[in-house]
């Protein structure tokens, strides 16, 4: 039951995120995250406006090393911007699907997908804990900063595993805890935050180790800002959604406590890649 | 349509039926044949949810709309919702 209210409110947050951002003048902020999370100028200006929301925190598909004719799966591909980015790599005899559990996000990425003129790209609504796609059919699993938010992270990747052709790959960016969080911070955060969904580092390799994936690595880690004042996490802890986190000029302007927690918030988490492979022999199918 | 699958027991291929078709399928039905599990395209977009996540009050209308084309056994049977009640 916890587990469906954790849903509910992911959904309906992403709904908000999704109508809010209009398309005109909402991506300079987007853009300045994606360049300090790795994604080239060229990368931001090759998608249709609007397809980047700035919610990733890592540039899988430059990591995924996707090659022409890739079948490629986005795990909750939100607006497509890594599904666009994707499916210029794998050309047309690829093919990139993103799955989105939030109907306004679907809509947003196939209208983007429009605006483009994408034609290998395929947008579904579903949930990546029951992924709509056979098994043993992608060549490669992208997943931008949304596994965290998903309470059942074993399902999530049991279900990549299942997908997966044998010697498949799995490229996640996400966030990741260094050590507990304190129960102050955690009565701020709001359960859609990335923060909140968040578990601890070991524990999330060895989720995927579980799930039957062999090669597990962690090739990445991105900081995020060294300044509190820009970190995703900390501003989450001390604004409420609703408010415009470009308010916050200093960190003198907030309470001691907050302060605290907004600290807690940037250091106790932080954004990794992993990678991982699927067996290639038969044996480990089950 | 090849690759894609029931959500629930993992079935494949899936049925298509198409109502509505411009250059894509604007609105039809994808059918497990296995588990009787339907899951309806409506504007363009394929809506491949687990049951749970399914709305009754907007499922059952888009049944009724497209009676006539919709299989007697899906109406009769199809999950998670049907109109034989």
């Amino acid at each position: 039951m916890r587990e469906e209210k954790v849903k509910k409110k992911v959904r309906e947050g992403y709904a908000q995120i999704a109508s809010n951002s209009s398309s005109c003048c909402g991506s300079t902020a987007a853009d300045e995250t994606g360049k300090s999370i790795g994604y080239t100028e060229e990368e931001l200006q090759s998608v249709p406006e609007g397809a980047n929301l700035g919610l990733g925190c890592g540039n899988p598909v430059a990591l995924a090393s996707l090659k022409e004719g890739d079948i490629v799966v986005d795990l909750g591909s939100g607006a497509g911007f890594d599904c666009f980015l994707a499916a210029k790599r794998v050309g047309e005899k690829g093919k990139v699907i993103g799955v989105d559990m939030t109907s306004e996000m679907v809509d947003k990425a196939r209208q983007n997908a429009r605006k483009g003129e994408y034609t290998n790209v395929e947008f579904r609504l579903g949930e990546i804990e029951h992924l709509p796609v056979a098994d043993n059919t992608a060549d490669a699993i992208i997943s931008n900063c949304v596994v965290n938010l998903v309470p059942n992270k074993k399902k999530v990747f049991e279900e990549a595993f299942r997908i997966l052709k044998p010697g498949g790959r799995l490229m996640v960016s996400d966030i990741v805890l260094l050590r507990e969080l304190s129960e102050a911070l955690k009565k701020r955060a709001p359960p859609e935050s990335c923060i909140r969904g968040a578990i601890m580092k070991d524990k999330y390799i060895e989720t995927i180790k579980e799930a039957g994936f062999q090669d597990v690595k962690i090739i990445e880690k991105v900081p995020y800002s060294e300044d509190v004042l820009r970190d995703p996490d900390a501003k989450v802890v001390v604004f409420n959604p609703e408010k415009n986190a470009e308010e916050l000029k200093s960190l003198s302007e907030l309470d001691e406590k907050t302060k605290e927690i907004a600290i807690e918030a940037m250091t106790a988490s932080m954004s990794i890649s992993v990678s991982a492979t699927k067996p290639a022999t038969k044996s480990s199918e089950a | 349509m090849d690759i894609l699958a029931c959500p629930i027991d993992k079935y494949y291929p899936l049925e298509l039926h198409v109502f509505e078709e411009k250059e894509e399928v604007t609105e039809g039905l994808i059918l497990c044949p296995k588990c009787l599990r339907w899951y309806p395209i409506r504007d363009e977009i394929p809506e491949m949810l687990p049951d749970e996540l399914r709305k009754e009050n907007e499922d059952l209308p888009f049944l009724k709309k497209w009676k006539t084309k919709i299989p007697e056994k899906i109406l009769n049977e199809g999950r998670p919702f049907n109109l034989k009640k």
